[in-house]
């Protein structure tokens, strides 16, 4: 359509702004430099023969014909065959050179990004809703592609042609550019004044659009609560209602674009009458040639036309500044959690120690965990139990680095884990987390997540070590079998075994667990406990325990209550001790029995 | 298309895709049949914007041939030409106008009728419907043929302009007008070709755009996964291949675009070649004036943006066809579930009990193949509380969905109190049943409005009854802003217990016949089911109430317990009962402790 872009008001950049992130594009688009020289150079080429087409059919006109010259008109007909050949030519070089620069610059900049995103600490990712992330890596990215299609081309043309055309009319006759050039003010007025009140329209369109989308797949997805109590009628009036917000607002932006193409379109015969009536009277005074005032008539859309162009590409350009801030803020941004330059690789076995440590999440009021000190012998089986929120997933978390403590340190084998490599960490520690959580691809593909130069025999030792051998074995296409999205193709059950699998392949010293709050279907439930035993033994075991079953096999239990460590000690020691954890064992009994 | 498709299957196939097309055309002509006035007002004022437009060129050749080469009167060809100006830029607005206004209003009401036909289809339909598939059509189907409607006023002025302008060529000089127009149909030809390979690479590299999102998605949410088993390198590899995808696919449409776009744009330049040539002789041997000469250029210019468009029309009416056809699959499909043609009434009170249900040889299978429930046979008594209890996928949740005619039975009858559901109009038989779902789903609306969803003219006081009765009264006075705080996905986010409990005020508040629990404990933390249970005992009391019952903790809740197994009533009874008497009861139950708590293995 008329546009394709927008951006709001926080987005726009500043003057000082703008010039960094062309700093930036430019050093990061340095590769290409070969290619950017090329495209130049072939704007400049097209532009000149677009230009030069009038110019050769005026000397066509005045010195071939109204003079009579025979030779002279066959010399402008041949030349003007060879400009059209170089603007055929040279137009699809200029498409090859840009969109290969221009893809190639994304490319570039998707791999960085996302490079840089993956680098950031577990902190970072709190901060940054999924949702956003996604956003940055593939509508911001993508809003540009546009711009590196067509836009940057046109861009480039359009002002090479305004420059052109002034020039050249210029130095067919100073007096009909200054006839030419009377519109001009009007049409840059209108053209301000359409790309403020369009980007407008456009912001409010595009939000409409997505409420309205939204309403849409709210009423497709609670159909059956709609039905349940007969209310289609009133779910669809509410729809009306938002549909009928996004016409008034598509409405309004066409009528804002309107006016300004009626304007546009009455400008250009505005230039052409203005010419013809002054042309003409300079032509009887003989201070120009007839031929002359044809060549600007047919050249007064060379300058108009820019214009409008440029205008357009205005929002086009803004919204790509806006998408590049905010992908150099995801490169500037520093990983919390970064190896030490000095680091070293933890020992292969030791006692995980957690001393006076403090641990505040960026945002939050209060700490998560306040001066907790803990150890866990070698072999020993912890259980972090206590309220939603009161810390235990943290401690889990700190005790394999997944953040790093603000004061106090958590240490392995007497090495704080500040200072190990990050291979040796991931090799002695490794976390499974509460939902088996399941890349695209197969079965195979998924343990690799966890060591990538894993053999199909590692892979298959991984399984046989957690007893899944022939649970996997009866899928048709065995460990190969796609999980879809999410590992949808699989049970919740299995998802989890997928995930113990991928800990028995990395075969560490301590395990992390995060147990899941809700439950596994019935079949698989047995063997994901089962596996899980396996897994355990003989490991360093730190457990965020929901259930009493889970607790009970525990060595130790640790209950977090309000950043700190309450009551510390055996399932049966603490039960005696009637606190906190004889409470919360109450409470899960309860919750449980049948009458 | 396969490979082995004989000749007849081609014909065949042909032809119902021909059959379909027709289809999809006369649901537009339908939709446009209200806006007919609107559209033909466009298309005039489209053509008398071209005749303008056409006439300028026209005037300007009398302009320099009168005007200036024969000192005439310049004032008023100037005025003239300024004047026509001014019409063309108006009618080129209202056109503008006209044809963008009516196509958005023709994509609203085809959208709100898609919506209301989806809405009222029966729930089998949307088992199977995918919702990414409805949004589509809603969307980008919509979009399409928006984009068609909205050329049909600017096709008419350009036939019209290009007819005007090619009659004009051809009287001021045939053999001129010949050499000039001959590579113009090249230009219809390339659009309508560039259009038609550009869209298929367009849609491949949104399709590798969808996949890299994929693997950003998978790698963001999954990031515990990436960072636990220091991932990252893996999760590159694969983002750096869909990035190459990508870009390899737009080098593709690149090269179409380098292909035909610069051809597209040199063609007409070709006539103007043409006409220097051929015209710049004729001049010189006198057939033909300066004026014309020049007046043939900017004719030129004049004809290749309408073949341009029409070039595109010609792609655009082909994709807005296929969408038409998806859509009119949508609007084409009937409701399985509908009114009956004479409807019963449900009986009065009369000072008796209501909600009586009644089951009677019911046979039911999501597919007819697999009967879930055969010869199943209940009565349950008014006021009465019953729970069901089976296994997994026994169809325990299918008694609920038949009694709310989600679905209708393959044989037998339910009745509400004593009249066949089928006999009912759908509106009162569910306004008699009020259910919470296993999943309990909220509206991205206000509290208020999420209550008094199955009563929107409730009192103020109707809802904080309700609230009240469910237990929810309370934390909802907490909320920022009481009950107008919006929940839902995108509002305040609740905690499951809440969810559910403000699910419970909604399911009573029109104060129904029946209530239908489909116990979303499940959902709750363990320490909150115990406020959960309170809430369903005080709602349920002196109300018929089906319990459906998926961990044993909420079976203690009913006075009788029903218990499936085996695609039929097994057992009725006491639960303490069953569980003395029915081995394969203590089983089930057995499973579903295991299932859903190893505590009570503990605790017992």
């Amino acid at each position: 359509m008329w546009q394709s872009g927008g951006v709001s008001d926080e987005d726009r950049l500043s003057r000082a702004q703008a010039r960094t992130i062309l700093g930036r594009v430019l050093k990061m688009a340095a590769p290409f430099r070969k290619m950017i020289y090329l495209s130049f150079a072939c704007v400049m080429v097209t532009t000149t023969t677009t230009l030069s087409a009038p110019v050769i059919v005026r000397y066509g006109i005045d010195a071939g014909i109204r003079a009579g010259d025979v030779d002279a008109l066959n010399l402008s007909v041949v030349l003007y065959l060879v400009v059209v050949s170089f603007t055929y030519v040279f137009g699809r070089l200029l498409f090859v050179f840009v969109n290969r620069t221009g893809e190639s610059f994304l490319r570039v900049l998707r791999l960085a990004v996302f490079r840089q995103m993956q680098r950031q600490s577990m902190a970072f990712f709190d901060r940054n809703k999924a949702g956003v992330l996604v956003a940055r890596m593939t509508a911001d990215i993508e809003s540009m592609s546009e711009l590196v299609q067509f836009g940057l081309l046109q861009f480039l043309s359009a002002t090479l042609m305004l420059i052109f055309a002034i020039i050249v009319l210029l130095f067919l006759s100073w007096q009909l550019t200054l006839v030419a050039l009377i519109v001009m003010p009007v049409l840059v007025l209108a053209s301000i004044k359409f790309q403020r009140d369009s980007n407008k329209a456009y912001l409010t369109v595009r939000e409409r659009v997505g409420t309205n989308l939204s309403a849409l797949q709210e009423g497709i997805t609670t159909v059956r609560v709609i039905q349940a109590y007969a209310q289609e009628e009133e779910a669809i009036r509410k729809f009306k209602i938002s549909n009928r917000s996004l016409f008034a607002s598509h409405e309004k932006s066409v009528r804002i674009s309107t006016w300004y193409f009626a304007l546009i379109e009455f400008s250009g015969v505005l230039a052409s009458g203005l010419m013809i009536g002054i042309g003409g009277w300079f032509v009887h005074r003989g201070t120009v040639t007839l031929g002359t005032v044809v060549a600007f008539v047919l050249l007064l859309s060379s300058l108009f036309d820019p214009v409008q162009q440029l205008s357009q590409l205005y929002n086009t350009v803004q919204s790509a500044g806006a998408a590049l801030n905010k992908l150099f803020a995801i490169l500037d941004a520093k990983p919390e959690v970064d190896e030490h330059h000095a680091a070293v690789d933890l020992p292969q076995t030791g006692e995980l120690k957690v001393s006076d440590v403090s641990f505040t999440y960026v945002g939050a009021d209060s700490p998560a965990l306040r001066g907790v000190s803990i150890k866990v012998g070698v072999g020993e089986k912890l259980a972090l139990v206590g309220p939603t929120g009161a810390g235990k997933s943290t401690l889990a978390k700190l005790m394999a680095r997944l953040y790093d403590p603000q004061t106090g340190s958590v240490e392995f084998g007497g090495v704080n884990l500040k200072m190990a490599t990050m291979p040796s960490l991931r090799e002695r520690i490794a976390v499974v987390p509460q939902e088996g959580f399941l890349f695209n691809g197969s079965i195979r593909d998924n343990l690799r997540i966890a060591r990538a130069d894993a053999t199909d025999a590692d892979i298959e030792a991984a399984i046989d070590a957690i007893g899944a051998t022939d649970h996997f074995a009866q899928f048709s296409d065995g460990l190969d079998t796609q999980v879809r999205e999410r590992g949808s193709r699989l049970s919740a059950g299995e998802r989890q075994l997928v995930a113990l699998a991928r800990a028995a392949l990395v075969d560490p010293a301590v395990l992390v667990l995060d147990e899941a709050t809700s439950n596994l279907d019935p079949g698989t439930e047995a063997e994901v406990e089962h596996a899980l035993e396996r897994l355990m033994a003989g490991r360093t075991v730190i457990v965020v325990a929901h259930r009493l079953s889970t607790v009970q096999r525990a060595d130790h239990i640790a209950v977090v209550v309000d950043a700190k460590i309450a009551e510390y000690g055996s399932h049966s020691e603490l039960l005696a001790r009637n606190g906190h954890y004889a409470e919360l064992a109450r409470a899960w009994q309860k919750s449980h029995a049948p009458s | 298309m396969s490979v082995s498709e004989t000749d007849s299957e081609v014909s065949a196939r042909l032809e119902f895709e021909q059959a379909q097309r027709s289809e999809g055309w006369k649901l537009l002509r339908g939709l446009l049949r209200d806006q007919r006035r609107n559209l033909v007002i466009g298309g005039l004022i489209g053509v008398t914007w071209a005749s303008f437009k056409v006439a300028i060129p026209q005037v300007t050749k009398f302009a320099i041939n009168d005007g200036i080469e024969k000192n005439g009167p310049l004032l008023k060809w100037s005025l003239i030409i300024i004047g026509l100006g001014v019409m063309t830029g108006i009618l080129s607005g209202f056109r503008r106008y006209v044809a963008f206004r009516e196509s958005r209003w023709a994509e609203t009401l085809l959208r709100e009728k898609l919506f209301s036909h989806v809405l009222g289809l029966n729930i089998g339909y949307h088992d199977k419907a995918q919702t990414g598939q409805l949004m589509s059509r809603a969307s980008s189907d919509l979009m399409q043929i928006q984009a068609f409607i909205v050329m049909i006023p600017i096709t008419m002025s350009n036939i019209i302009q290009i007819f005007a302008v090619a009659a004009i060529l051809f009287i001021t000089d045939p053999v001129l007008a010949i050499v000039a127009m001959a590579p113009l149909p090249f230009v219809n030809i390339s659009a309508r070709r560039f259009s038609n390979r550009i869209h298929p690479i367009s849609i491949a590299v949104q399709a590798e755009q969808a996949q890299l999102a994929n693997v950003v998605e998978e790698s963001v949410s999954g990031v515990r996964v990436v960072k636990g088993f220091g991932a990252e390198q893996v999760q590159f590899d694969k983002l750096e291949k869909e990035a190459d995808d990508i870009f390899r696919e737009a080098m593709k449409a690149s090269k179409i675009r380098s292909n035909f776009l610069p051809a597209i744009d040199v063609l007409p330049a070709l006539g103007a070649v043409g006409v220097l040539g051929v015209g710049g002789h004729r001049v010189l041997s006198g057939q033909l004036s300066i004026g014309d000469l020049v007046a043939f250029n900017v004719y030129l210019t004049l004809l290749v943006w309408p073949l341009r468009n029409i070039g595109m029309i010609v792609a655009l009416g082909q994709r807005a066809a296929s969408a038409l056809v998806r859509i009119h699959e949508v609007l084409s499909t009937n409701s399985e579930i509908t009114d009956p043609t004479v409807a019963r009434d449900l009986p009065s009170q009369n000072g008796r009990q209501l909600g009586a249900v009644r089951f009677d040889h019911v046979q039911f299978g999501y597919d007819a193949e697999r009967p879930v429930l055969r010869n199943f046979n209940l009565d349950i008594a008014a006021g009465e509380s019953i729970a069901i209890v089976g296994a997994t996928a026994s169809g325990k949740s299918t008694v609920a969905r038949l009694l709310l005619r989600f679905y209708d039975t393959d044989n037998g009858h339910v009745f509400l109190d004593g009249v066949d559901v089928r006999k009912l109009k759908l509106r009162e038989l569910r306004q008699q049943i009020g259910v919470v779902f296993e999943d309990t789903v909220l509206f991205n609306d206000t509290v208020t409005n999420n209550i008094s969803f199955a009563k929107p003219d409730a009192a103020q006081t109707d809802l904080e009854r309700a609230a009240k009765l469910a237990g929810a009264h309370d934390f909802i006075l907490q909320l920022p802003n009481g009950y107008d705080t919006v929940i839902g996905e995108r509002g305040f986010s609740l905690s499951g217990g809440q969810r559910q409990r403000i699910a419970i005020a909604r399911a009573i508040i029109s104060d129904p016949r029946v209530l239908v629990l489909d116990d979303a404990t499940s959902a709750v933390d363990p320490s909150k089911e115990g406020e959960i249970r309170d809430a369903m005992r005080t709602v349920m009391s002196g109300r018929t109430t089906i319990v459906i019952a998926h961990r044993p903790g909420t079976i203690a809740l009913a006075s009788r317990v029903v218990f499936i197994d085996d695609q039929a009533v097994a057992a009725i009874g006491k639960h303490e009962e069953l569980v003395a008497t029915n081995a394969r009861y203590r089983e089930v139950l057995a499973s579903m402790q295991q299932a859903k708590s190893d505590t009570a293995k503990a605790a017992v």
